[in-house]
């Protein structure tokens, strides 16, 4: 229950704009995107993240990486970390008076130790001011390259027992970069770090969607100067063509069990969807319209696939069973183009991109209500994909002729632009919470 | 009473091992993702060198096209290019032909049917440009065209991509019905992905939203 209230206190509106790259400048490593928080709920929870003791004799400040996943969510509000010198690493060594004075009521603390092996023990705790106790500890034994994601866990850890929901610090995001006819598939973590790309091509790639495990991403390549689907392996690197059929193949969607997978074939004539094997094989018609019907995505319980049709005239959101009964049942209705559903993961709701007066941007609708909720205002916004916690929804944007990232809490309050160094970045997708994180659920 | 509180933080510190077992399995995801970057930089030098092949195969795709196009003027040459890669088959249309659909201001040197937002309907002005390349086509019906549908980028890509693919749908129909054989004319959507005009405003849209007629020999 501590979960709601805490919501409710944030989600209310706040028009402060801040710069958080600032905070994660000290970092040694290569920072590919930065990211402008522009809202925040006004009642965030408040936490004071001290630095960890032994942390600067790494490449990687945890205490910086945690905080600045923290303030990225627009739930907390950081604290200052105070004149105490030297930072607590134990308990014990904390000043209580002092940090009660300072108004703080929740603290991080920790330290980060070299071990003989070249392995890294990092340890933290969080502790209440207030009844001089702690919350609770973790330690974690890891290499040097698992400190980043460690930190990721310690920030997902904090978030999951102060705000009661599922924390998505430590997941993976996909997007397409463009810069001088050069197009990128790039995977990072979830705040832009560690990106590296996974194709490079001169013709476009469009669509990038990961399988439900996180080890494989489909996607629309236009290398061999047509769309054709793709299914790259990110464990081994390998790659195989899904469907390279007459005419155009793309909008590839995982069905939830990661075997089969919907698409989108003209070989027929118009666009249709169709269903295939994750190895190509097993294909067979889905929709069978002389219209456009494409776009198309499960529902998180693998029972329904939603996808945009023309049939009706305008592009409009409608919604199949998976096994093919049944007729297709119309799922919007407002205005004469509504495109690119997505389920929510909870199944309850979907987002969309709406167009309003010549303005393109993400729309909210719970399955079986009329109630239409704007949730951006970019204009030019296109491709939404929600984070596993359905908390956020990322999605590209375009500002003044380039194409940036942005992100938006699924009520609309928390906004953010993420923007490469150079170039155009789009076509993003938010991968899954690892397995035995999902296990955990 | 120092002892005491080595004690209790001894347990808690236990207790947060003891708890770390379910955690257990994250080493091993992470384990999985380092296995992965360590590949993927070992791989970084083959796709350097992929790409380093790759922008040469485009260097010498460039060279042999201008080699085509110089060739193309005198009209003496052949040129069959597999379909496989996108491009046009079929053989080069010859003389007159080809003087024509390079003849500026003629209604063959007009390459483009344009439509309006989110429509595949051919415009009454276009309709001449389709009656003259379905003549042009018939009269030399062993010459294969592609015909390339485009969109402007706001909206949906993949929206785009299948509206595409109708535009360059709605000029085949069009040129079949005049009598051109359906074999004579290949579709292929670009989506919104190969823009002409870049800026966001109508009249870089209307530039983009087209079906782009192409000849064999002639750039893609």
């Amino acid at each position: 229950m501590t979960r709601k209230t805490s919501f409710l206190q944030w989600v209310a509106a706040c028009s402060a704009a801040f710069l958080l790259s600032g905070l994660v400048s000290g970092t040694v490593s290569a920072q590919p995107l930065a990211i402008e928080i522009i809202g925040g709920g006004a009642n965030q929870i408040p936490i004071t993240v001290l630095p960890f003791v032994g942390e600067e004799r790494f490449p990687q400040r945890i205490s910086q990486i945690v905080s600045a996943d923290l303030q990225r969510s627009g739930m907390f509000k950081l604290g200052a970390i105070g004149s105490v010198r030297p930072f607590p690493a134990e308990p014990i060594e904390i000043n209580y008076r002092y940090w009660k004075n300072e108004g703080a009521e929740t603290l991080v603390i920790g330290s980060v130790i070299e071990k003989s092996d070249g392995r890294a023990e990092v340890r933290f705790r969080m502790m209440d001011v207030t009844k001089q106790s702690q919350i609770f500890g973790y330690s974690y034994l890891v290499s040097a390259q698992q400190l980043r994601l460690t930190a990721h866990r310690i920030a997902d850890t904090i978030y999951e027992k102060l705000t009661g929901d599922v924390g998505v610090f430590a997941t993976k995001i996909c997007y397409v970069t463009k810069s001088d006819a050069r197009f990128e598939l790039q995977v990072s973590d979830a705040d832009g770090f560690n990106a590296d790309f996974i194709l490079a091509h001169k013709e476009p790639i469009i669509s990038p969607q990961w399988s439900p495990d996180g080890t494989r991403i489909a996607y629309v390549s236009f290398e061999r100067r047509k769309p054709i689907v793709f299914i790259h392996n990110l464990v081994d690197g390998t790659r195989s063509v899904l469907a390279n059929f007459e005419g155009s193949n793309s909008a590839p969607a995982w069905a939830p069990d990661g075997k089969r997978l919907a698409v989108v074939l003209t070989k027929d004539g118009t666009s249709n969807i169709y269903m295939i094997n994750a190895d190509g094989s097993g294909l067979s018609r889905f929709t069978n319209t002389q219209h456009i019907d494409t776009e198309p995505n499960f529902s998180p319980d693998g029972k329904y696939v939603l996808f945009t049709s023309d049939r009706a005239g305008s592009p409009q959101i409608y919604r199949m069973r998976a096994d093919g009964e049944g007729d297709a049942e119309r799922m919007t209705y407002e205005g004469n183009y509504n495109v690119t559903p997505r389920h929510s993961p909870d199944g309850k709701s979907f987002i969309f991109i709406h167009r309003n007066e010549g303005r393109f941007n993400v729309a909210s609708k719970e399955i079986g209500s009329p109630q239409v909720q704007i949730l951006t205002s970019g204009g030019l916004d296109q491709s939404p994909t929600y984070a596993p916690n359905g908390r956020m929804v990322l999605y590209a944007s375009e500002v003044k002729s380039r194409g940036i990232l942005a992100a938006v809490s699924s009520d609309g309050r928390i906004k953010q632009r993420i923007t490469a160094q150079s170039g155009d970045i789009r076509e993003p997708a938010w991968g899954p919470l690892s397995n035995n994180r999902r296990k955990e659920q | 009473m120092r002892k005491i509180l080595f004690a209790a933080v001894l347990s808690m510190l236990l207790g947060a091992c003891a708890s770390q077992g379910q955690k257990g399995a994250d080493i091993e995801q992470r384990d999985l993702f380092d296995q992965q970057k360590a590949q993927q930089s070992s791989q970084d030098s083959a796709r350097q060198a992929q790409i380093a092949k790759e922008q040469e195969e485009l260097k010498r795709q460039l060279e042999e096209q201008q080699r085509r196009q110089q060739g193309a003027g005198q009209g003496d040459q052949a040129i069959v290019r597999p379909l496989s890669d996108g491009s046009v088959g079929g053989s080069q249309l010859k003389g007159d032909a080809w003087t024509q659909l390079k003849e500026p201001g003629s209604t063959l040197a007009k390459r483009s049917v344009y439509y309006d937002y989110d429509s595949y309907s051919i415009k009454e002005e276009f309709v001449p440009v389709i009656d003259a390349h379905a003549k042009l086509l018939m009269q030399h019906t062993d010459t294969k065209i592609a015909v390339q549908g485009n969109c402007d980028d706001r909206g949906s890509r993949e929206y785009n991509l299948a509206l595409g693919q109708r535009r360059a749908d709605s000029v085949k129909r069009a040129m079949v019905l005049l009598g051109v054989g359906d074999k004579q004319i290949e579709t292929v959507s670009f989506g919104a992905e190969k823009p002409v005009a870049m800026g966001q405003d109508e009249e870089s849209w209307a530039k983009n939203r087209r079906s782009d007629i192409v000849y064999p020999g002639e750039p893609k």
